[in-house]
């Protein structure tokens, strides 16, 4: 009863309100008339007074229960309102039911007037088809069936289907018919040996004829679905109006009277091995194994009637199990599961039968039902029954030896899950859990991940296995198959070669992948004047498989299998082959074990690679160059070509020495205060810098620097070698608490700077390392790696807000304020959080920097595009997964963190990134809020948790909007071109992506390279060799570590420091941080006008005669010719296009 | 068309870095003459000049015009009538934006600012482009400088510390001669007097207030009257009501961006 109660109070809710806003209207005429409040509607304050005194009106007991259980039921009711709205946005038009109406009855009325045919057809020759001007609609495999058929005329023709049922969506409409094939047509052999198939065949050719010259279709196709090239049907587009909304599928169905069921029950063969291999001598007597699947085939037109009857009897009138199934069919669509809307209502039916849920349930309430159903189902095992009765039909267990998945229908014989994978059932199964845990979470609102969000395979596998020569692979995995699931699968060969492939892939990687989904494009429709084979010649079916990787496990270098005294280590020795080997571990276990060779993180979330190509050789012997993997295509970009490192292991070295540095630190005695705390901000101290610091030894190619205190210097004689860059890793210091502190700004510095000196004092007697200190900051050499130390103090800020009124102090927000506080307070621990998030997930750091790598490729490098908004963003495809997990690969991470750059509609949405799940329901309200409520806003808006008084902080004065519109327009141009090259192309190298186009810019300053650091980064350019950089590290152990390297000396970036500070209102300046030698320069749209001279905007013009009158403009030569001027000695040469 | 008159008043000329640069700027320049008088910038001998690219600096501008005299001084801005900015000691160096600046050239004599206004051309800044530091030199001793041995790091800092104390000491004197009784009687009350006072800044005014606030509170009865009750009662209902609206208007914005269609 309760739940009737809401469910009224939530369809309610949206008419009431309307209504009672109109007597809110009422009221304040009324006082209007009562001339207590002049009507001034024009009067922007009257407005609100009139809106205040709406939300203060009296409430009625009705509203007032309304709005209670409102309360209650948010979240719910808000997915209410939307469920209606979807709803319907599908709902098929009426103008459109109207319309087909009529056009189904012309249809039916013609072919009523089918004749009768008395001509016996042997069909194993052409005549019938020559006779009926049309193909036959299968192909040659079954030539050698022999067989007389013979045209009896059909009763009628029915709406079946979703149409039917009036669960359809509006979307790609198809309404399924359904003609009844009279007994007569079918003798009691023809079930064996693919005779009623073909037979069913020509009867489909026959209508087709009857139909090809009808003015009211525009196309006339045969078809099938899934590989089911023996039962095609016919499509029908209809001509006019119709023919752009809706396609009508014309099926052909057995009455129930032709055959008795248990001739098709799973033990029983309907498929002769003889027929099957061409066998000469026909042994009636060798019956042969069991043919299930072949069985299926026939069954499902035997009971179609049967069970479209009890459909349309479960869902007549029940319009909440409608809505729920047109829901569930639209989730479907959105995950391209291969579950039919047959299927799906079958099992709504089936929950029906079981009282598990009933019409009086909402829609919402219902598909939740249905999700908990699924994901706590195990149709693998335990098969699910419709059968009611007590007929002898077969049992569930025999059922279970011949299909993956068991879900028997009304009458018990036939297996409505008998063509779904085991595969697809175990992805349903997670999506259902997933959907469950989306409605679950409070903080999201989960109807658009559930039900808006198209799902793609690039974005929800982590890792794709295509296979480039499908046609080998069907007949090197057929030949190895056993005899009897041959006979099985007839000529399904595509169904058997995928279900094995999958059993071998699932079994090999084990617990290393969440899911195995095979993904098989094989519909097909052709003209009806076309012959099948040829068709099928041209356009070829695709097969791959889709992996979901467990991050946890995917990385494991040895599957440990039975100990070796186990009869189970057999048949692990055969399943491996010689791959599999005795190993004796720690814990004293001798078992079988398969080892992977695999160095880096990286490497090994590739080793599924490794297993598949393994094992498809070793089984099939199927050569890795057939078979292409989508998983670490760009791998290359977050090693190191200099040192051939990893990002993840330079980053690990990183953080270790900061560890080292961190307990030195702490260690030291003498000091006034004590170093507390230390925060590394650096982006490498969360995994997320694409270039990591090398070993600091290579700064010294110089074998004796000149050399002032502990630092290196640069050599100033020309032609001197510009020492290598050295990037540090910034740390923040906070030091013990005193009150001492002055209350001046610049005394306050002066005093840091003493603390400077000091610490760096200590660290170089107590430690012995190189350390320099600088009136902001300290640099200190640990482990070959340079750390920038700068203590931070909360009265900094303070004293940089102060301001003096009146001689009262006030504390007032100032930019360098914030600045500083973003830098010493918000950043520690926004890095620390994301470090978190790497360590979670380990993706993240490689697909940030893929993400870094991609935007300054494109030549967006910093200020355009902060580099820590990158990671914020690359943050969100880890933190706000829904609807699908957090990605194992970096490939697929950096694809979402497009995707979610290029979906996002940042006018009007922002991006909550909630760290650990701290914020509550109340502070995500009051941020949202905010957001609409600001009016000045930066273009992009992401809030961290951790932002408090300063929400979007982090995209507060970047990007602009130019900049963000580039952005959004190369990466959906990014995310196109990937999907070519990865699903059509079969594409290894797909680092075009990273290189930019020149093309649009104004000019192009070319820079020497050698002064350009991280040049040997570049896409382009050759990897250094290995032994080379290795060399180098051990020349730098012997030398190094007395000396601090020329630290962050970084030509590039001062030159574009110069120029943006000094030509910003001419021209924007864009680069690669990343090695990229040429720096674009783009004019600003007003710098061809013509100007009047003003003493305070007079720069850079010059004077022009324009009719006689003189004018001013800006002078480019001269701005080009400065760029060269302060770029003298790394600028190389200035192009203009 | 006023502007236009106005520039009719300045002189262009082109200013070349060395006598082979091609396409140089061209500056302009003209008489200083406002009616507040300063010292830095006497009548008469001023020169006004407007549009200086970045890396003009004295030692190039007393080049180019060394035609017309000897340049006393040279004071670069960035806005014309520039407000004299106190001159607070920091203690460090400010960061450098180079820039497009404008610049009062002070002659010796007021001949010399006559010669200079009838120029017809300027000599280039420097001979040879390598008197000027500029691009990778400028970098590679920006960066040597930058690293100071730690004794002068320690020199700056005491230097600095020792003026910082002078004044904070000298304006501690001045506050206390304000305790001091003036002719007419009047005390001043500082920090440091005898009188005890408060500090004067907005936290503690803060703070005050909220205490006066709270004790405000403390006196006043909550649930006592009906017409209280009445009202919170009425603002709960105001809450629910609002969250309400809230839903409505997010349906309504998502209704404008995604229209429900699902595929």
């Amino acid at each position: 009863m309760l739940s009737i109660q809401c469910e009224n109070i939530l369809n309610n809710n949206w008419k009431i309100d309307k209504t009672s806003s109109i007597s809110e209207n009422d009221e304040s005429i009324t006082i209007n008339e009562n001339g207590k409040r002049p009507l001034d509607t024009e009067n922007k304050d009257g407005q609100k007074k009139l809106r205040i005194r709406g939300l203060y009106r009296q409430p009625t007991v009705e509203e007032l229960n309304r709005l209670q259980e409102t309360e209650n039921l948010f979240n719910s009711n808000l997915f209410r309102l939307q469920i209606d709205e979807i709803l319907n946005e599908v709902k098929v038009k009426e103008k459109t039911v109207k319309r087909f109406q009529e056009w189904f009855n012309t249809l039916k009325e013609h072919l009523k007037t089918i004749p009768e045919d008395d001509t016996e057809y042997d069909l194993t020759e052409d005549k019938i088809y020559k006779h009926l001007g049309v193909k036959s609609p299968v192909g040659i495999e079954l030539n050698k069936t022999k067989c007389m058929f013979k045209f009896h005329k059909f009763q009628d023709i029915n709406i079946v289907g979703s149409y039917g049922l009036g669960n359809s969506i509006n979307s790609k409409l198809i309404i399924d018919t359904q003609i009844t094939v009279p007994t007569d047509t079918y003798t009691k052999n023809d079930s064996i040996n693919y005779r009623y198939h073909k037979k069913r065949a020509a009867y489909l050719a026959c209508i087709a004829s009857h139909l090809k010259d009808l003015e009211i279709i525009e196309e006339l196709k045969y078809m099938y679905v899934n590989d089911c090239h023996t039962k095609p049907m016919l499509e029908i587009k209809p001509s006019g109006k119709l023919s752009n909304i809706l396609v009508v599928r014309m099926n052909l169905s057995c009455d129930p009277e032709s055959y008795k069921l248990h001739r098709f029950s799973p033990v029983r063969n309907n498929l002769r091995e003889s027929w099957l291999f061409d066998d000469k001598v026909e042994n009636s007597s060798d019956v042969g194994p069991p043919t299930p699947y072949y069985n299926s085939s026939i069954l499902s037109d035997l009971t179609n009637a049967l069970n479209q009857d009890f459909l349309n009897e479960t869902f007549l009138n029940r319009d909440n199990l409608k809505q729920a199934v047109v829901l569930l069919k639209i989730w479907l669509q959105q995950r391209k599961l291969q579950v039919s809307g047959y299927v799906i209502s079958m099992f709504v039916a089936y929950l029906v039968q079981i009282k598990r849920i009933n019409n009086i349930m909402s829609s919402y309430q219902i598909i939740r039902n249905v999700w908990i159903y699924i994901k706590s189902s195990e149709l693998d095992t335990k098969g699910i029954s419709l059968f009611k009765g007590s007929a002898s039909v077969p049992s569930i267990e025999e059922f279970h030896q011949s299909f993956p998945v068991v879900f028997i229908d009304k009458s018990g014989f036939y297996n409505i899950c008998w063509d779904m994978h085991k595969g697809t059932y175990n992805a349903l199964k997670r999506e259902s859990a997933l959907a469950i845990e989306m409605l679950d979470n409070p903080n999201i609102n989960s109807f658009i991940p559930l039900f808006m969000t198209p799902m793609h395979e690039l974005l929800k596998f982590d890792h794709i296995i295509r296979f480039k020569n499908l046609k080998s692979l069907n007949e090197k995995v057929y030949n190895k198959v056993p005899r009897s699931s041959q006979v099985n699968y007839g000529v399904h060969r595509l169904a058997l070669v995928t279900e094995t492939v999958y059993s071998v892939l699932s079994r090999g990687l084990g617990d290393r992948a969440d899911l195995v989904l095979q993904l098989v494009q094989a519909d097909l429709s052709w003209s009806v004047k076309k012959s099948v084979d040829k068709v099928k010649q041209k356009c070829e079916e695709k097969l791959s498989f889709g992996l979901v990787l467990n991050s946890e496990n995917v990385i494991k270098i040895v599957d440990k299998g039975p100990p070796a005294n186990l009869p189970e280590s057999e048949e692990f020795r055969s399943f491996w082959g010689e791959k599999s080997e005795l190993r004796r571990f720690q814990d004293g276990s001798i078992t079988e074990a398969v080892v992977w060779e695999a160095d880096s993180r990286a490497q090994r979330r590739a080793l599924p690679k490794q297993i598949v190509d393994y094992l498809l050789n070793f089984k099939y012997g199927v050569p890795s160059s057939e078979v292409y993997q989508v998983s670490d295509q760009l791998d290359q970009l977050v090693v190191s070509k200099s040192s051939a490192q990893y990002i993840e292991e330079g980053s690990t070295e990183v953080l270790r020495a900061f560890d080292e540095l961190r307990r030195d630190l702490r260690a030291l005695n003498n000091l006034p205060l004590d170093v507390t705390a230390m925060y590394g901000t650096s982006s490498v101290f969360s995994y997320c810098r694409p270039v990591v610091s090398v070993c600091a030894g290579r700064g010294l190619t110089q074998p004796h620097p000149r050399r002032r205190a502990a630092s290196a210097l640069i050599k100033d004689t020309p032609n001197a070698r510009p020492p290598a860059y050295t990037q540090h890793n910034t740390v923040v210091l906070e030091l013990g608490h005193s009150g001492k502190w002055p209350g001046d700004l610049q005394a306050f510095r002066c005093l840091k700077a003493a603390f400077h000196l000091q610490i760096s004092e200590r660290l170089s007697q107590q430690f012995s390392l190189p350390v320099q200190a600088y009136p902001t900051h300290i640099d200190v050499l640990k482990n070959g790696l340079v750390f920038r130390l700068k203590i931070a103090h909360p009265k900094e800020i303070t004293l940089l807000q102060r301001e003096m009124e009146n001689g009262v102090v006030k504390h007032r927000e100032s930019e360098e304020a914030v600045m500083l506080q973003r830098e010493t307070v918000l950043l520690p621990r926004v890095r620390g959080a994301l470090h978190g998030l790497h360590q979670k997930y380990p993706a993240y750091g490689p697909a940030a920097c893929l993400m870094k790598r991609w935007l300054s490729a494109h030549l967006l490098s910093p200020p355009h595009f902060p580099s820590i908004l990158a990671d914020l963003v690359t943050a969100a495809v880890f933190l706000r997964p829904a609807p699908l997990e957090p990605p194992v690969q970096p490939l697929a991470g950096f694809l979402r963190a497009l995707r979610i750059l290029v979906d996002t509609d940042w006018s009007r949405e922002m991006i909550l990134l909630d760290f650990n799940n701290d914020m509550s329901r109340e502070e995500i309200t009051e941020v949202e809020r905010q957001f609409n409520e600001t009016d000045e806003r930066g273009v992009m808006y992401i809030v961290t948790s951790y932002d408090g008084d300063f929400p979007s902080i982090w995209s507060r004065q970047a990007p602009t909007k130019q900049a963000l519109l580039r952005v959004t327009t190369i990466a959906s141009a990014t995310l196109n071109y990937l999907e070519k090259a990865l699903i059509h192309e079969y594409k290894d190298n797909i680092l075009g992506v990273f290189v930019p186009s020149l093309s649009g810019y104004d000019a192009l300053i070319h820079l020497a390279t050698p002064l350009v650091p991280h040049t040997c980064e570049r896409v382009g350019h050759a990897p250094e060799r290995a032994h080379h950089a290795h060399n180098n590290r051990h020349k730098a152990d012997d030398v190094l570590d007395d000396v601090v390297p020329v630290v962050d000396f970084n030509p590039v970036d001062k030159y574009l420091h110069e120029l943006r500070s000094a030509y910003s209102e001419f021209a924007l300046f864009f680069n690669d941080c990343y090695g990229g030698d040429v720096i674009a320069v783009l004019w600003r749209p007003d710098i061809e006008q013509l100007k009047d001279f003003q003493i305070a905007n007079a720069n850079g013009l010059m004077p022009v005669e324009m009719d006689g009158e003189t004018k001013y403009k800006v002078n480019k030569q001269a701005l080009l010719q400065d760029f060269r001027i302060l770029g003298r000695g790394l600028v190389l040469d200035i192009t203009v296009t | 068309m006023k502007a236009n008159k106005r520039n009719h008043d300045f002189k262009a000329l082109e200013l070349k870095l060395t006598e082979e640069s091609v396409s140089p700027h061209i500056i302009y320049f003209k008489e200083h003459s406002v009616r507040e008088q300063s010292p830095e910038k006497p009548s008469g001998r001023t020169l006004f000049v407007v549009n200086l690219p970045p890396y003009a600096d004295e030692k190039g501008l007393t080049n180019a015009f060394h035609e017309a005299g000897t340049v006393h001084s040279v004071r670069f801005c960035n806005k014309p009538n520039e407000t004299e900015e106190k001159p607070t000691k920091t203690f460090l160096p400010e960061t450098l934006h180079p820039r497009f600046r404008i610049a009062y050239i002070v002659f010796k004599k007021v001949a010399q600012l006559d010669k200079a206004l009838k120029l017809t051309k300027l000599k280039p800044m420097y001979e040879t482009s390598n008197e000027v530091k500029l691009g990778m030199d400028k970098w590679i001793q920006e960066h040597n400088n930058s690293i100071l041995l730690p004794k002068n790091l320690k020199e700056n800092i005491e230097e600095f510390m020792k003026s910082y104390d002078a004044d904070a000491k000298s304006a501690e004197e001045k506050e206390k001669q304000l305790e001091q009784e003036d002719d007419e009687g009047w005390v001043t009350v500082t920090k440091r007097g005898k009188v005890q006072s408060f500090a004067r800044s907005d936290k503690v005014e803060n703070k005050i207030m909220a205490k006066e606030e709270k004790n405000k509170k403390r006196k006043e009865l909550k649930n006592f009257y009906t017409f209280q009750i009445r009202e919170s009662k009425m603002k709960h209902i105001v809450a629910l009501r609002q969250k309400f609206e809230e839903d409505k208007r997010k349906i309504a914005q998502i209704k404008q961006s995604r229209r429900f269609k699902p595929f």
